[in-house]
């Protein structure tokens, strides 16, 4: 066993409990706003909060084959590579050659990390959740990718970019994990307390396409 | 041919501008007209404006002499408005708009009668060659108080004094070949790139892509040069794989093909952006091109001949003539005669025969010109003057004469008796210089080439040249050489390029150049009236001589002693000449003397362009914590660690004396909160500390190794301070650990070493020790941190919570998990207070309902919100250290007198441990932490004071220390300070001073540096 502590940080929901959740953009939709997308909007911003965060970090065999056995879905085989099971509901994305993002429905996690810590067994490795500091925005629309150029200085171009491709790179003056799940759709992973700085530049930055924000 | 009434110079039909469409402008508060097309100089030209400016040094008038980058004199202020106003604006460069508002740069109250021109006679008096590289030896004291006169005497234009309304951008991008110069060779190489399917990105600063076929005379397949570079550029607009800009300026050549290209997005539609659908685009954008090879068709300057009275106005370079009157159907004037050492020039004289206007005269420095262009002036009836040069331009205001003479250029003589022509306009051309900067910004250092009398770019691997920028003239061979150049780029990229048709050129004789640059006068340089070199700097040919005189030999420093070049032209139009007149001077040849390099920008770029949408509200980033809202609801006032915004204090109202609600200052604010804590129950934010998960079989070993102290007996659900050290012992970084399970911790740093001290931990597991098995992941963001602390907070705490807190079961230094609120938590028994604390660990985004429910069963207790400001008093009361404000990188643990926090005797050594060993660390004389107790308890020491033990000893005194914390204690009820004394450990009792800028010496005594409750009882209650 890996004799780690494992600690699910989720209040048990019961009985319509009070728990008000919040997430990283809670202040930021609040001072800055949510524009709503218009006829001649061109990129639109959707957050979606409150999904289970894990970082795995080991060897790449063993991680792979716990993922199979308890997610579904295999590592990616290279490196800056991102995976999705069909629904696209959970990914896995290669963040460093002994570290990996699995991303999937809120909830799940804590059951996720203790099926793969029994499944892992002796092995070396840890799984860190990171849930509450990071949230995930989608960039979609024709104006996406331009955005995306204002604000990376990595060669987002489809030939360099395609689908099933993610990075950490600089993002304005912050960092943010990129990744693109689909033709239409970008990933930022952002972390908690740089949210509202990257909101406020992303609205700046898409306020020449009408950005609109979703959800 | 008729003459447009309004402009006297416009040519009824012709150019590149649309005579349909009028554009009012104001220069110098006079209004005009021109034409949509026009930049702000042909627009002045065609309405016969001969004055645009003031010379920078002699105040002499100055008309407009080019028709691009390279002009030196038509600087004008931009902007009807402050907010709008842009300094040192190219006219040459500067679409025209209606409503545009000009000024001249220089020249109170107007450039026709100008206050400063007197005191320009006298200019040079003042301020020989030399001047500049002089005041800079001089004091440099003095320096500032020159400057200030200078700069106002000359007027360098002036920023805005206003809030810009326009916005700025950056783009990245990323190309297989990057093409600098939309001419010719720029054309055919990008076409060919995007053929074989290459990213291409093609730039070109003019309002048009086209260069030099915008405005030739040769046919492209029986046609004029533009319809074919017209039918190129759409094209490649229609490809996908082709990024067009235009009015884009590749102002700087950085390292690995990191070009930064400039583009000017509004500035031809009005002096701010104009608002499309209520939204105001971005005025300048800076792409920031990653480009795998590039490709550099960036053209050539045309050079001007050095003679007497050059810098009058209608004095012209040829090519700009030409420009002027094919581009923008405008005649600079009625007589020319035009001074030459090549064929290419006589297109000037041509073209102005062809509006209909006099051509004086062609005064060719060869003996025997004999190109096709050459014939074909004779052919026209034009006289043509060999073997000889323009001396001399006559008049004031405005050229009215041109002394010539024959001459021996390699003798530097005039050979023959001096022939006055009347004439207007002065027109001269000395050759043809490549454009090289962004080549030298390269660091390449450019080569002097016989043949093209030129520079021509070295070039480091990935970049090419091709066309007139590596001086290949001829129309035909510049098509060719940019398609090759190509082809060349594309094929180290091991992309192959597409074939593409170039167009048909008809082939044309051209007779050999000679080389001339300063045209002889019949009185020697320094005696000559002035020719100039450097329009921009008023440098002279005889400046340059007498710096060569006064014993200046390498190019470099004559250029500092001259200031040759240093305008914001950079000496595009008169550095080769300058190095030309040097290099006779010295008798060497150019290619010996050799050529100054150029620096980016290639021309001026504004602040906003480089700082993009990195400014205002998205300067830096901001960090908050999940409760941010909260505080600024609660009216915090807020204080920036790193990037983090803390609350700093959180002022209240409260009644003054006269009965008025007011604010709480920042001590009275301080003072309370810290009460609260001490006397009741505080609360911190407490999130901002990073927070680093290790997981491993080797983790408690690691732990060892980077921390000074022990860890191996660390126990599940214990706590512990550690204090780590850089590999020279000196502490870098402190914080608690939590044991969380045999192979699982919790580590803590400060809030500003988080990043740093996570790299760390990496640099020594990856380099030194990835035998251990372990990983760290940072989980800073995931938690959020309350510390809830003072003698109430079991109190309260025990209202929300599951976890047992008894005093025996959750003991100090012990951490346990359960609900509060409702919301699973970590909250671990540990103080920065000295009081009774628990810091509560939620995930973030339950955050603020924990907060919230604190507050919510807190009011009885008084829990107040504190600060960092009062975290601060707080825990220096109790001598606990903030590395980095108590520490600087040259303290150890033992000068902080924390001997319990070293374990000398671990089986495996760790770092620092070496260096803490040596001798000087070892030394007894060290500047230790001691705690200093002002014998006035009103005075609050400043932080950073120098501690002297002899406030009488001369000054310098020796200083033996310093304050590195002091405020004020409300329980203490005196102020109180960390300071570092040498040998501070054994001088407790002394008393030490420490002088002030004012004169006061305050007095303070060598106490303890834990000032409250020594034996720990509070925080054990």
């Amino acid at each position: 066993m890996s004799n780690a502590q494992q600690f699910d940080t989720r209040p048990v929901v019961d009985n319509e409990s009070e728990i008000a959740v919040e997430s990283p953009l809670a202040f930021s939709r609040h001072r800055s706003g949510a524009p709503k997308a218009k006829a001649d909007t061109r990129v639109t911003v959707r957050e979606r909060a409150f999904l289970g965060h894990l970082v795995l970090r080991g060897g790449a065999i063993v991680l792979d084959e716990a993922l199979r056995e308890v997610v579904g879905l295999g590592l990616p085989g290279e490196p800056l590579g991102l995976v999705q099971d069909e629904g696209g509901k959970r990914s896995i994305q290669w963040i460093s050659p002994d570290e990996w993002l699995l991303i999937v429905p809120g909830g799940e996690e804590f059951d996720i990390e203790r099926r793969l810590r029994e499944a892992l067994g002796d092995a070396h490795f840890s799984i860190s959740n990171v849930g509450g500091g990071q949230t995930v925005l989608e960039l979609s629309g024709e104006a996406a990718r331009e955005v995306l150029m204002k604000s990376v200085s990595y060669d987002v171009h489809p030939s360099h970019f395609p689908v099933g491709k993610g990075v950490t790179t600089v993002f304005a003056k912050s960092t943010v994990v990129l990744r693109r799940p689909s033709e239409e759709r970008w990933e930022l992973v952002i972390r908690r307390s740089f949210a509202d700085y990257l909101y406020r530049w992303i609205l700046d930055a898409g306020a020449e396409y009408t950005i609109g924000v979703e959800g | 041919m008729t003459r447009h009434t309004q402009q006297p110079n416009r040519l009824a039909r012709g150019g590149r501008v649309d005579r349909s469409r009028t554009l009012n402008f104001t220069f110098n508060g006079k209004r005009y007209q021109g034409h949509a097309g026009d930049t702000l100089a042909s627009a002045l030209l065609a309405n016969g404006v001969d004055i645009v400016n003031r010379s920078f040094k002699y105040s002499r008038p100055r008309g407009i002499v080019a028709a691009g980058a390279e002009e030196p004199n038509a600087l004008v202020q931009l902007g009807s408005t402050e907010a709008a106003q842009v300094p040192n604006v190219r006219a040459t460069q500067q679409a025209l708009f209606d409503g545009l508002t000009a000024q001249s740069t220089n020249g109170w109250p107007n450039v026709q009668r100008d206050v400063m021109s007197l005191v320009g006679k006298l200019g040079g008096r003042f301020m020989p060659p030399g001047f500049y590289y002089k005041t800079f030896m001089a004091p440099a004291s003095l320096w500032m108080t020159y400057e200030k006169y200078i700069r106002k005497g000359a007027g360098l234009g002036r920023s805005p004094m206003e809030r810009d309304p326009d916005s700025y951008d950056h783009l990245h991008q990323h190309c297989d070949l990057l093409v600098i110069g939309a001419g010719p060779a720029g054309l055919a190489a990008a076409l060919t790139a995007a053929h074989g399917g290459a990213r291409v990105i093609l730039c070109d600063e003019q309002e048009e892509m086209g260069g030099s076929l915008l405005d030739s005379r040769e046919l492209l397949d029986h046609q004029p040069a533009s319809q074919w570079a017209g039918r190129v550029v759409e094209e490649l607009a229609g490809l996908d794989n082709v990024t067009l800009l235009p009015r884009t300026t590749a102002n700087g050549y950085h390292d690995h093909h990191f070009v930064t290209l400039h583009e000017r997005r509004t500035e031809h539609l009005g002096e701010t952006a104009p608002r499309v659908d209520g939204y105001r685009p971005a005025r300048s954008r800076m792409h920031r091109v990653r480009a795998g090879q590039v490709l550099l068709t960036t053209g050539a300057l045309e050079r001007p001949l050095v003679y007497a009275g050059n810098d009058v106005p209608g004095n012209l370079v040829a090519g700009a003539v030409s420009t002027y009157i094919r581009r923008y159907g405008v005649v600079p004037g009625n007589q020319l005669v035009l001074s030459t050492s090549n064929d290419h020039a006589y297109r000037a004289a041509l073209d102005w025969i062809d509006a209909g206007r006099e051509v004086v005269a062609i005064v060719d420095a060869r003996r025997n010109p004999d190109g096709e262009l050459v014939e074909q002036a004779r052919a026209r009836g034009i006289r043509v003057i060999t073997g000889s040069a323009v001396l001399e331009a006559q008049g004031s205001s405005r050229v009215s004469g041109a002394r010539v003479a024959t001459i021996d250029a390699k003798a530097f003589k005039v050979t023959g008796q001096a022939e006055i022509l009347a004439c207007d306009t002065i027109a001269s051309s000395g050759g043809y210089s490549p454009v090289i900067h962004l080549a030298s910004h390269t660091g390449a250092r450019p080569a002097w080439d016989d043949e093209i009398l030129g520079f021509v770019p070295s070039l480091v691997a990935g970049v090419y040249a091709a066309g007139s920028a590596r001086g290949i003239h001829d129309l035909a061979e510049g098509l060719a050489d940019g398609s090759a150049a190509a082809a060349r780029a594309l094929a180290a990229l091991g992309r192959s390029a597409g074939a593409i048709e170039l167009p048909q050129v008809a082939a044309r004789r051209e007779g050999a150049a000679s080389a001339l640059y300063q045209v002889p006068h019949e009185k020697p340089t320094l005696r000559a009236p002035k020719q100039f070199v450097d329009l921009q700097n008023d440098v002279t040919a005889a400046g340059i001589e007498l710096a060569t005189r006064e014993g200046f030999e390498s190019i470099e420093h004559v250029k500092r002693y001259t200031a040759m070049g240093f305008g914001t032209d950079q000496g595009k139009l008169g550095n080769i000449n300058g190095m030309a007149i040097a290099a006779r001077c010295l008798g060497k040849s150019i290619p010996e003397v050799g050529t100054t390099v150029f620096r980016p920008n290639y021309t001026p770029v504004t602040f906003g362009a480089i700082a993009g949408r990195h400014c205002r509200e998205l300067f830096e980033p901001e960090r908050y914590t999940a409760m941010h809202q909260w505080h600024v609801e609660h009216g915090a006032e807020f204080e920036e660690v790193g990037q983090w915004k803390r609350p700093w204090y959180f002022p209240q109202k409260r009644r003054a004396e006269n009965g008025e609600q007011r604010m709480e200052t920042m001590d009275e604010a301080v003072a309370r909160e810290c009460l609260a804590v001490r006397e009741a129950v505080g609360i911190l934010d407490a999130s901002t500390l990073g927070k680093i998960d290790i997981q491993g079989p080797d983790a408690r070993e690691f732990l060892g190794r980077v921390y000074t102290n022990k860890w191996a007996k660390l126990a599940p659900g214990r706590v512990r301070y550690g204090l780590m050290c850089k590999d020279d012992g000196m502490v870098m970084d402190d914080g608690t650990t939590s044991c969380l399970a045999e192979n699982h911790f919790l580590m803590t740093t400060s809030t500003g070493g988080a990043a740093a001290v996570l790299e760390w931990l990496e640099i020594w597991h990856q380099t030194e020790w990835p035998e251990l098995d372990v990983y760290f992941t940072s989980v800073t963001d995931h938690w959020a941190t309350m510390t809830v602390t003072g003698p109430e907070a079991r109190k309260l705490l025990a209202e929300i919570t599951d976890i047992d807190l008894d005093r025996e079961s959750f003991k100090f230094m012990d951490w346990r998990e359960g609900q509060v609120a409702g919301v699973p938590a970590r909250v671990f028994r540990i103080s920065f207070t000295g009081e009774l604390a628990y810091e509560i660990n939620v995930q973030a985004n339950y955050a603020m309902h924990v907060w919230k429910t604190l507050f919510a069963h807190g009011e009885k207790y008084d829990l107040t919100p504190y600060g960092t400001e009062t975290m601060h008093v707080l825990r220096a009361e109790k001598g606990f250290i903030i590395a980095g404000q108590d520490t600087d990188g040259s303290v150890t643990p033992e000068d902080l007198g924390m001997h319990w926090a070293i374990g000398y005797d671990k089986p495996n050594s760790w770092i620092g441990k070496r260096a803490l060993t040596r001798s000087d660390t070892k030394r007894s004389d060290r500047k230790q932490m001691v705690g200093l107790k002002p014998k006035d308890p009103k005075v609050v020491l400043e932080e950073g004071a120098q501690i002297v033990l002899d406030p009488s000893h001369a000054i310098p005194m020796p200083m033996v220390g310093h304050v590195t914390s002091s405020y004020y204690s409300p329980t203490l009820e005196s102020g109180f300070a960390l300071a570092v004394v040498k040998g501070g450990h054994q001088k407790m009792g002394d008393t030490v001073y420490l002088p002030m800028v004012d004169g006061q010496v305050h007095e303070a005594e060598i106490v303890s540096p834990i000032f409250l409750d020594p034996k720990g009882e509070r925080q054990n209650v």
